[in-house]
């Protein structure tokens, strides 16, 4: 019954399974209600909740942006491994610092700036989580571009969109030919368990020596086929920087989205201030 | 034959540097980002540290490239993809990632002498760790409130965060840096520089050793690391939220909820009156 359980939760785990979560939400969401957002708006917007929750310090307040933030994160249709990593992370991280906190001779008085700690933490991330990954790269390196920040920012990230698919293809056909070529220690007991792991490690590290290779000579050529097209000049171009940003435009629908949670916030604040 | 003459890159072959680490350190975080790390007790086991990929390319190229293309590969690909951007945090692992990367790669003159190339990984690594720590110290220092009024808390945060670096420096820093380093580099070395066009690094052609100026911008960069937290608390005195409310706060309070609404109405107000426009 075990056994079977961590297989199957080995299969789900396989470079196929990741691949995927990463090219879905990467992709697979430009139609929900956050994705079609103003990115500007999406990144002011992100600009609050991904700073004050930092700063405040009351508990009611914070409540009201995580749940905010939860409700935006649900629109934006995440993909589940980002939110489970999301959990992951936030929890491990104060949980540990909780244990040793009681180690150390702390008593329940540390709970409470913890469980602050905690709202902040989750508040700050799932903002983010809705911004970068709800929005479609192409929007978010635009409004990026918008706030004035340097075009190598926004070149990296369009670029790690469109090439992502195909690195990752690249590293696990080199990772499967190794494995089709190597001969696996035996790894039944404990032993050959530890064995295999550094068999595996030791895999992983030789295959980035034909991907190197690999990625110099694209990398070679892409540079070159954007010299070609004037890429330099254009990065710091005003007429160019014009033109890419035409597209953006904001409705009525940004502008009331950022009004609802504006009405949000206030609302909380409200609340907060008569308690 | 003019490119491969001239002893430093072009701006091209910068480029394409920058492109190389960002893709390939971009594609380990990733993978990394995903695998769950495993823990026994508080001893982290993480495959983390594939820092070894910018560590040979900044020995191989132009170190400041590949130390920002790093940085930048790691912030686009597994933070900002997946939607993991976390904000002041990030620019504290952006600049200390260029730092260890840079410091690394400028350390090595020839990169066929093994035992510099040991020294810069191990050097390189430790830096980036160490500054990581500090920055992480002072985080939970300014997030949490009356940090030191919290018994046993202090002592924890610097135990834990004391513990995970000799503990990523021990493990991650020697099996995940240093070998691989040492592996790689000797085997790159003359067989991926005319890929990019250029000539391999000699004593000849190598950049200056650490000079008094890098020291200071490396330290510089720093002070901006720690100042992005400092910014929290002067920010937090600046702002004073909980006193702004403490006095008049109902009133501004209702202030902005009377605002908002009136902003929602007539928003949407003017949205039917531009779609009915659109209808005529």
């Amino acid at each position: 019954m075990l056994s079977k359980l961590s297989e199957s939760i080995l299969d789900k785990f396989s470079m196929d399974f990741l691949r995927n979560q990463v090219l879905k939400n990467a992709y697979g969401n430009d139609d929900t209600v956050i994705a079609v957002r103003d990115p500007r708006i999406l990144l002011a917007w992100y600009l609050f909740f991904g700073l004050v929750p930092w700063f405040a310090h009351d508990t009611v307040f914070l409540l009201g942006c995580f749940v905010l933030v939860m409700i935006t994160t649900v629109l934006a249709q995440v993909a589940g491994l980002v939110l489970f990593l999301f959990g992951l992370g936030v929890f491990s991280q104060t949980g540990v610092l909780l244990f040793t906190t009681f180690l150390f001779g702390g008593d329940a008085s540390a709970i409470a700036p913890l469980l602050t700690l905690t709202l902040k933490v989750a508040t700050v991330s799932l903002a983010s989580v809705t911004v970068f990954s709800g929005l479609d790269p192409d929007r978010l390196s635009n409004g990026l571009m918008w706030y004035g920040c340097p075009e190598r920012l926004s070149f990296s990230i369009s670029y790690a969109y469109r090439m992502l698919p195909m690195l990752m293809e690249e590293f696990q056909n080199v990772l499967l030919s190794y494995r089709l070529r190597g001969n696996p220690p035996a790894h039944d007991n404990f032993t050959g368990k530890i064995k295999y792991l550094i068999y595996q490690v030791k895999i992983v590290i030789h295959a980035f020596y034909p991907l190197m290779l690999n990625t110099a000579k694209r990398s070679r050529t892409t540079v070159e086929a954007l010299e070609i097209k004037g890429y330099r000049y254009a990065a710091v171009s005003r007429d160019v920087r014009r033109m890419k940003l035409a597209s953006l435009k904001i409705g009525y629908d940004d502008l009331l989205f950022a009004a609802v949670s504006f009405l949000w916030v206030a609302v909380t604040v409200l609340i907060s201030s008569m308690i | 034959m003019a490119t491969l003459q001239s002893k430093q890159a072009s701006q091209s072959q910068k480029l394409m540097v920058f492109v190389l680490t960002m893709s390939l350190y971009g594609l380990a975080t990733l993978f990394t980002e995903l695998i769950p790390k495993f823990q026994v007790g508080i001893v982290e086991f993480s495959v983390e540290y594939f820092l070894f990929i910018p560590l040979v390319l900044s020995i191989l190229f132009d170190p400041l490239s590949a130390a920002l293309g790093a940085a930048t590969g790691e912030l686009v690909f597994s933070e900002i993809m997946l939607g993991q951007f976390g904000g002041l945090g990030e620019l504290e692992k952006f600049i200390t990632v260029t730092i260890g990367v840079y410091i690394a790669g400028r350390l090595v003159r020839d990169p066929r002498n093994t035992k510099m190339v040991g020294i810069a990984a191990f050097v390189g690594t430790g830096a980036q760790l160490l500054m990581g720590t500090i920055v992480d110290i002072c985080k939970v220092q300014f997030a949490v409130e009356d940090f030191e009024a919290v018994a046993g808390l202090p002592a924890s945060v610097f135990a834990t965060e004391g513990f995970a670096f000799l503990n990523d420096l021990l493990f991650s820093g020697i099996l995940f840096c240093l070998l691989p380093t040492l592996f790689l580099v000797p085997k790159l070395y003359g067989k991926i520089e005319p890929l990019l066009g250029m000539q391999p690094r000699t004593k000849e052609t190598a950049l200056e050793g650490i000079g008094v100026k890098t020291a200071v911008g490396c330290g510089i960069a720093f002070l901006c690391a720690i100042a992005a937290e400092m910014l929290a608390e002067s920010g937090f005195e600046l702002i004073d939220w909980e006193a702004g409310w403490a006095e008049s706060g109902t009133a501004v309070a209702v202030g902005m909820v009377v605002a908002a609404i009136a902003a929602i109405a007539v928003l949407l107000v003017m949205r039917k009156n531009a779609e009915t426009a659109k209808v005529e």
